[in-house]
């Protein structure tokens, strides 16, 4: 008995200890076996490739690779950690805006862009996004010595709802507002005042151009898209001459509230800090071209910008949801007065065709002193999606005027083609770098991927909407704060003033790149 | 006939495409203190390949910009296999020369034996491997070009026989008077597999030009093949000096036996 019970406890003493080591014999050869790795394969090509990749290395891939973006690129940037080579980006700056591989190779000092951030919109991962500014504009907030004025764009109002949930096309002006006044803005004015300010000066220069009185070529083109701009400036500076000089309206504003509005607030230019939210990519470019700074000029002080940071309406919703506030939420707040003024023609700037039929508006007020008919507020033959569209309008005095509307760089080339070659009937032509114009600009929220024309005709369609049944305005020269500006300040369009603050030259690019002669 | 790249660096754009290939297809991590492009690009254990941002001078004296893809070149005779004792570098008939990280010993005599300073150590890993660009040998296998080269949307890289390639490259540089007449891996070390053009000098991009066209294995293959002569011949002079002791020690043992009997 007592044989067998120490039997029994030897083998259960063993039975314990035993397995204890054996389980902490395999696992330890476990552990040493995964960290060594026991596998007698060669070393990489355990991750993976997009589909298109999986192939012969001769069969042809019609989308691959991604667009070069300079680490330096004030509007756009890049998470590489993020990028999948799906080559949306590619698809849009070749073929939509026709700017990549429009250029010989080997590349020179420059890699083109025309920061049009249409690439953000396309790109699946976000990995393409815009600059982020927002850390600017929130130190600038919290510097007490600051004057903080924001403006903001036509386009923002119908796409930021968007954001937070609301349907494409949400008309969000008293919303955007209040947002702002919240945000702590001193300042909250509407680019729609200088948008009517850029009829007036466009406009007079237009008939200036049309009358003689001005040496420039027709067509006038017109010049408020940068993304446009810096595009003619590259692959067609010899058309340049036929750009209006008219500043695009953020800078006019931007000019405008460092000298006009410091000096009816009695506040030094040096002490405002000017902001700007935009539906596009392109316009943090522009605020920091070296020319933009007429109002520090101005005032002696050359180093001082005229808009010293744009946000686009992605990141003002990103500021927004960072302060915590939802802008459902949020009772509408109007404008400040001063520079807060717009008209339904102002508004309509944001859609591909606004700009031509606000200045239509305008030009026959100009011309016969009389308010247009009703058809010339409902110019629909260039309203909508179509790339190209002209109209003829006929006013008296003056005879037909052509004109033609063209969205999308792409459909830009052949009409500059023409007018190169001298075939082009038109008197004026509105480009518009982005599909859709400023509501489908680089800078919008990313509602559909890739951007649709749905989410588009909703956001046109919200505003043509908001300019026929909201504003009670439809007529930039019915802007009584414009027409304040010219008596107080500006004396009349076109006026050395003017010139000084509200109008620009352009740069030759074309050294920059060697244009492609046959396109890709 | 063994595969390689013909590289023309006239047509980079710098987007970098062929570094995050190499990222996604090996499943390398990203090196936050070590960019895969810009000027101060570079190869590390995590980044087998990079493009480095150059700025020089073209022909006319002009500021030009240029992006140098770099990654081993696999060079036709590797001084990294043959200085590898384990056989843990290989040189594969398709032209990649590969690693087996279960034959390494971590000697690293690889890293001193490579001209051009391409393998790696994985110096932070508590069981560090060597690595190095592996041309994506599974894809050439298969016939597919590495990853790096299958997503160029610029046209830089054309993959083939490098033969084909070598030809093509001298008729290239030969037609157009841009190119420096120079292919850079024609004969660097007896050759690689990977062929650069360029229109900028290759020592202002980085190459390092003064390099033997001699392959390094052929320096010390005279000495090496001899390794198993001079091995039996010690063996033998050993064993006899062994024996000869051994003897001498029993002779002297008896001695004093001898002495003390």
């Amino acid at each position: 008995m007592q044989n067998q019970q120490e039997g029994k406890d030897k083998q259960k003493q063993i039975t314990r200890r035993g397995f204890l080591k054996m389980m902490g014999g395999i696992g330890l050869t476990g552990i040493t076996a995964t960290i060594a790795g026991c596998s007698t394969d060669p070393a990489g090509g355990k991750g993976w490739m997009p589909q298109q990749y999986q192939v012969a290395s001769s069969y042809p891939i019609q989308v691959k690779g991604r667009i070069p973006i300079d680490p330096n690129n004030p509007s756009i940037t890049r998470d590489d950690k993020k990028c999948i080579l799906c080559g949306q980006c590619i698809e849009v700056c070749q073929r939509v805006q026709t700017v990549y591989g429009y250029y010989e190779l080997p590349i020179k000092n420059d890699i083109t862009c025309v920061n049009c951030g249409q690439c953000t919109l396309w790109c699946p991962t976000a990995a393409i996004t815009e600059r982020d500014d927002i850390d600017k504009v929130v130190k600038a907030l919290e510097n007490k010595d600051l004057h903080v004025v924001v403006q903001t764009a036509p386009a923002t109002r119908v796409g930021l709802g968007e954001e937070f949930g609301m349907a494409p096309g949400t008309f969000v002006e008293g919303k955007q507002v209040a947002a702002l006044k919240q945000l702590g803005f001193d300042a909250v004015f509407d680019t729609n005042f200088s948008a009517d300010l850029t009829i007036f000066e466009e406009g007079t220069e237009l008939i200036k151009r049309i009358s003689g009185d001005l040496h420039e070529p027709l067509p006038q083109f017109t010049s408020c898209s940068p993304g446009w701009v810096k595009f003619c400036e590259y692959y067609y500076p010899d058309l340049l001459p036929h750009m209006s000089t008219c500043k695009s309206p953020q800078q006019m504003l931007g000019a405008l509230i460092k000298t006009y509005y410091a000096k009816e607030k009695g506040i030094k230019p040096e002490k405002i800090f000017s902001v700007s939210i935009m539906p596009c990519t392109a316009k943090k470019f522009e605020a920091a071209r070296p020319e933009m700074n007429s109002s520090g000029k101005h005032a002696g002080k050359p180093q001082l910008k005229d808009v010293d940071v744009v946000l686009t309406t992605r990141e003002l919703a990103r500021l927004i949801k960072a302060k915590g506030m939802d802008l459902n939420n949020l009772p509408d707040k109007k404008y400040d007065s001063l520079m807060g003024e717009g008209t339904g023609a102002g508004l309509i700037f944001g859609a591909t065709g606004g700009v031509m039929e606000a200045a239509i508006r305008s030009a026959y007020f100009l011309i016969t002193k009389q308010d247009p008919p009703e058809a010339l507020l409902n110019l629909t033959p260039i309203r909508g999606l179509q790339g190209c569209k002209e109209a003829s309008v006929d006013i008296p005095g003056v005879g037909t005027v052509k004109v033609a509307v063209v969205h999308g760089l792409s459909n830009a080339r052949p009409i500059l083609e023409a007018v190169r070659k001298k075939e082009a009937p038109w008197h004026f032509i509105e480009f518009m770098c982005c599909p859709g114009g400023c509501i489908s600009g680089g800078g919008q929220p990313r509602t559909s991927l890739p951007p649709s024309d749905e989410v588009r005709q909703a956001r046109i369609n919200s505003i043509y909407n908001a300019d026929a049944h909201i504003y009670s305005k439809r007529k930039s020269y019915e802007n009584q704060e414009v027409l304040a500006l010219y008596e107080k300040f500006m004396e009349n369009p076109n006026s050395h003033l003017a010139h000084e603050l509200l109008h620009t030259h352009y740069t030759d690019r074309s050294k920059q790149l060697t244009v492609k002669k046959k396109n890709a | 006939m063994s595969k390689g790249v013909l590289v023309d660096l006239t047509k980079c754009v710098g987007c970098g495409s062929c570094t995050v290939a190499c990222k996604l297809w090996n499943d390398n991590k990203w090196d936050d203190k070590n960019p895969t492009m810009g000027p101060s690009a570079k190869l590390t254990d995590k980044n087998w390949t990079v493009v480095q941002f150059k700025e020089v001078k073209d022909k006319k004296g002009e500021p030009v910009w240029r992006f140098v893809k770099q990654q081993c070149f696999h060079c036709k005779e590797p001084a990294c296999a043959s200085a590898c004792f384990a056989k843990a570098f290989q040189k594969t008939k398709e032209g990649p020369v590969i690693y087996y990280p279960h034959l390494c010993v971590g000697c690293r005599y690889c890293m001193v034996a490579c001209p051009f300073n391409v393998p790696k150590y994985q110096w932070e890993k508590a069981f560090p491997l060597v690595t190095k660009c592996m041309m994506c040998n599974t894809k050439v296998e298969k016939g597919e070009a590495p990853a790096c080269v299958s997503v160029c949307p610029a046209g830089v890289f054309k993959f083939g026989d490098r033969e084909e390639l070598l030809k093509e490259a001298k008729s290239i540089i030969a037609k157009d008077s841009k190119y420096v007449k120079h292919i850079f891996g024609e004969n660097e070390v007896g050759g690689t597999e990977w062929l650069y053009i360029s229109d900028v000098p290759f020592d202002q991009l980085g190459f390092k030009t003064n390099v033997t066209k001699r392959s390094l294995p052929s320096y010390t293959e005279a000495y090496m093949h001899a390794t198993p002569f001079v091995g039996i011949t010690w063996g033998v002079i050993l064993t006899g000096l062994y024996h000869y002791t051994k003897r001498r020690n029993q002779i002297s043992k008896d001695n004093n036996k001898n002495i003390k009997a």
